[in-house]
């Protein structure tokens, strides 16, 4: 099952670059809100086994106990039944969360609802701009549910464990961005398990062939 | 003679896009690099009189380029090509030399838009 679903270099290059484009929009997106500069770094792709999730995403942002905030959002594609689909995951370490309400000039301590309003506005911005833009190229119209809250300040070996996971395997994108002279960086997750890389795969192989 | 034209991009694909997106008929000899090391070096060995350059890049990237021709004194034209599209990516790249800044998905009727703007081809 698993070498059916690995990508070939070609494909493998291909999505990082369809990333790289959405991820270039979205963090235009961000750096309007926040008003500031965002660097961008590679995004990485990988397949991840179920059981290897949790140590991607400890390993992201600095260990087990990093404390962290996390907002997940799924996404499908509305003009087919069995097409593109998958979850966008939002995690923001503690100490960039700290930077984030400092930018937007919080006064003092951010209370509990003013908290989650930031986290879901800035997942929206983020997810919006790039599953659009991975949408428009990947010629898949994305619909979006509505995002929900894994976990605010909990330690990042938890935030996922009430999530149900459904899959064996699932192409993990992994998307940073990070502020110049700021302790400030976010991570984008975009899972996408098992059928719904076949039906990636394909797709890349058509912008492929067009080149 | 040809001219020297250097495609430096991390992505195959993208390379592949620039390449294709080229005036037709256009004397150019190209050359490709996959990171900002490897296109310095190209650089270095004057294979970029011409350069189509990516910002996001491991090893190097883009600006570090740009920062390297600036400090060694080679001639380059350096045009960017990056998906960063804040406005801030375009005028950072401008003041470290860039000629213009073009945004990904690169299509061909931009690319030779701005070579005639500037008289290149």
């Amino acid at each position: 099952m698993k070498e059916s679903l690995a990508l070939s270099e070609d494909q493998r290059d291909c999505l990082q670059e369809v990333v790289n484009v959405a991820m270039g929009q979205a963090g235009d997106s961000l750096a309007r809100f926040l008003e500031v500069f965002i660097n961008l770094s590679v995004p990485r792709i990988r397949l991840v086994a179920r059981d290897e999730l949790n140590r991607e995403l400890e390993a992201m942002v600095g260990g087990p106990s990093t404390r962290v905030s996390g907002v997940t959002q799924g996404f499908y594609q509305m003009d087919n039944g069995r097409g593109i689909r998958g979850e966008a995951i939002v995690v923001f370490t503690d100490s960039s969360f700290k930077e984030l309400a400092d930018l937007l000039a919080y006064d003092g301590e951010v209370g509990a609802d003013a908290e989650k309003e930031l986290l879901l506005d800035v997942t929206n911005i983020l997810n919006g701009a790039c599953l659009h833009g991975i949408g428009v190229q990947m010629e898949a119209e994305l619909g979006f549910s509505p995002p929900t809250i894994l976990g605010q300040h909990v330690r990042v070996s938890g935030l996922l464990e009430n999530q149900k996971v459904n899959w064996d395997h699932a192409l993990l994108v992994e998307i940073s961005y990070t502020l110049e002279d700021r302790s400030f960086s976010c991570t984008m997750f975009l899972l996408m398990p098992g059928e719904s890389i076949v039906v990636v795969k394909a797709a890349l192989d058509r912008l492929l062939e067009e080149l | 003679m040809s001219i020297p034209l250097l495609i430096c991009d991390d992505s195959a694909m993208a390379r592949k896009q620039v390449k294709r997106s080229l005036p037709e008929g256009w004397d150019v000899n190209v050359t490709m690099a996959s990171n900002g090391v490897e296109g310095l070096d190209a650089i270095r060995a004057g294979q970029g009189e011409m350069v189509f350059l990516d910002l996001t890049m491991p090893e190097l990237d883009g600006y570090g380029v740009l920062d390297a021709v600036k400090n060694e004194g080679h001639k380059s034209i350096i045009i960017v090509i990056s998906a960063d599209i804040q406005p801030e990516a375009r005028e950072r790249v401008m003041k470290l030399g860039a000629l213009d800044f073009i945004k990904k998905p690169v299509d061909g009727k931009k690319l030779q838009d701005v070579l005639k703007k500037y008289g290149l081809i």
